[in-house]
């Protein structure tokens, strides 16, 4: 790559400072990576990601606490999607323990996780519009998202950080009463959700940013590990609700979507389509709640754990999030080792910004969905004039 | 810790003359214990049975095994084609940990390469990007601790 850049007279480097609010350690909350991005002209020679600005450890602190606390610290790993963190990790603890949570409990659980890939598509999907200047689609969006982050509230008690799921259950149950009002609130959000959905299939400003743009082909997908949306907008149809068929993903229907283009289009249609499919399941799950308990006592759950490990993974909002638990007895695990989707999707994905445009870059970036929150710091260093000039994301993005 | 050694499964067969022995890590998880030279080789068989598109490389779990003086490297391999996770399991010794990388084959080793060499101390062989601090403060990195080793003090 460095004879590549040799051999241009006159190169701008462009490093853009993002703080990216997914992951354990990396990509996590208002965590910032430094994606540096070489251009000759209007268009990328090469680009190199930096991480580790703000390392929280907390795999190392998983060990030093309690199998149980780290239910907790797993759930504030990423604030969009906190149910499925503390999902992943307590199966691999009931695995451990060989316990099986009850039927109510698992559809509960499917239900939070839908509702939350719900809202987390919505918010990608809001973000996509605003990096390509369609600014009242995003204040559109998010405001119909709150709708959805209403739902899980009267699911799990919080509209962001759920703390719902517990080894063997969940914390609340649902009664007829909050089951209405849930119900109510899916049938007023479809229609907007299926509003947006035409927007971003038909509009001439969103097809000119999205289609053809961030093209990855099935082979660059599984050979780099890409998952999720990202994966299946690829046509590559891999989904851990249906390799692992965990908690009620084993008797609630739903199909994989999966498209053939490959680009930040797709990837945008994909994720309407699941939010389609995401409606769907949590209909299914409001019609078909089994009945019994769903939330276990507390009490007489077992304070120290076998020995054992397990690995589990779910289809967290941006694609496939593992956990490795592993226990040598005792209160605290030995090894919990976390892989979110966000490491591998936006990591492993800096060679393919070559031979886009900086304008591009920003609208792949969100197509990979990061989480974007903070993005706004990029400073623009012309190498010949010897000028920087900070230029916000949108600025950049709109050329 | 790991159930009985088992029948080598279907989908390990292309790897069958590696494997040093065959376990499952719950939820039903193919473990195949290999030497550290056998770790590539290994995962070149897989994608040659299985084809590009048929696999991916999910995950590299490295633990510090202090009181067998092993680090304990794990592959973790979505094998599409089979819906089954295998892991390539191997071991390097605790002072000296060295293995071939995974880079050649398979790009997605990247992160986890890089991860396990700053926060264990696992020397990828061939891998170009190793470097300390790629994720732990340079402060933690310039003392030379690992901090997910046991014995760190962290």
């Amino acid at each position: 790559m460095t004879e590549e850049v040799s051999k241009v007279d006159k190169v701008v480097e462009i490093p853009m400072t993002v703080e990216i609010p997914v992951g354990p350690q990396h990509p996590a909350v208002h965590e910032p990576i430094l994606i540096k991005v070489y251009a000759e002209g209007e268009y990328v020679v090469k680009a190199e990601a930096y991480t580790g600005y703000n390392h929280r450890g907390i795999e190392k602190l998983a060990e030093k606490k309690s199998f149980y606390q780290d239910i907790f610290l797993c759930g504030r790993v990423c604030g969009i999607c906190n149910a499925v963190h503390a999902d992943c990790y307590v199966r691999a603890l009931e695995h451990i323990l060989d316990k099986e949570p009850p039927p109510r409990a698992k559809y509960l659980r499917t239900l939070a996780m839908e509702l939350e890939r719900l809202h987390s598509h919505m918010l990608v999907l809001a973000v996509t519009a605003e990096i390509v200047g369609f600014d009242t689609l995003f204040m559109h969006m998010m405001r119909d998202r709150e709708l959805i982050m209403k739902a899980k509230e009267i699911v799990t008690g919080n509209r962001v950080l759920a703390d719902y799921i517990m080894v063997g259950g969940v914390r609340r149950d649902l009664n007829s009463e909050k089951i209405d009002k849930l119900k109510k609130i899916l049938t007023k959000v479809e229609p907007r959700i299926r509003y947006y959905w035409r927007v971003f299939e038909e509009d001439v400003t969103l097809n000119k940013r999205l289609v053809d743009v961030g093209r990855l082909t099935p082979v660059q997908v599984t050979s780099h590990g890409l998952l999720g949306p990202v994966a299946r907008a690829s046509g590559v149809a891999t989904d851990s609700r249906y390799h692992d068929a965990y908690d009620a993903y084993a008797e609630v229907p739903f199909r994989i979507v999966t498209r053939k283009e490959g680009d930040c289009w797709a990837r945008s249609l994909v994720r309407f389509e699941e939010m389609q499919v995401s409606l769907e399941i949590c209909r299914y799950i409001l019609n078909h709640l089994p009945e019994g308990e769903a939330v276990p006592d507390e009490r007489r759950l077992p304070r120290r754990f076998p020995e054992g490990e397990a690995f589990t993974t779910v289809e967290a909002p941006r694609g496939e999030l593992t956990y490795y638990v592993m226990s040598k007895g005792g209160v605290n695990p030995y090894r919990v080792k976390i892989r979110t989707p966000s490491y591998n999707n936006i990591i492993n994905t800096v060679p393919f910004y070559v031979g886009h445009t900086i304008a591009d870059v920003p609208t792949i970036l969100a197509s990979y969905d990061p989480c974007i929150s903070c993005m706004e710091r990029v400073t623009v260093i012309d190498l010949r004039r010897g000028t920087r000039k900070k230029v916000s994301m949108r600025d950049l993005a709109r050329g | 810790m790991s159930s009985d050694p088992l029948e080598i499964p279907d989908v390990l067969k292309p790897i069958e003359n590696l494997l040093k022995g065959v376990t499952i890590m719950k939820p039903g998880r193919v473990v195949a214990l290999l030497e550290p030279s056998d770790v590539v080789k290994a995962y070149a068989a897989l994608k040659a049975r299985y084809g590009e598109v048929g696999l991916y490389f999910s995950t590299l779990v490295a633990t510090d095994l202090k009181d067998e003086g092993k680090i304990r490297i794990d592959y973790y391999v979505n094998v599409l084609e089979k819906n089954q996770y295998v892991v390539l399991r191997t071991h390097v010794p605790r002072d000296d940990p060295r293995i071939e990388s995974l880079l050649k084959e398979a790009p997605a080793a990247l992160p986890g390469e890089c991860e396990a060499y700053d926060l264990l101390g696992v020397v990828f062989e061939g891998n170009p990007h190793l470097r300390r601090a790629f994720f732990v403060p340079e402060e933690v990195a310039e003392k030379g601790v690992f901090p997910l080793r046991k014995d760190a003090g962290v």
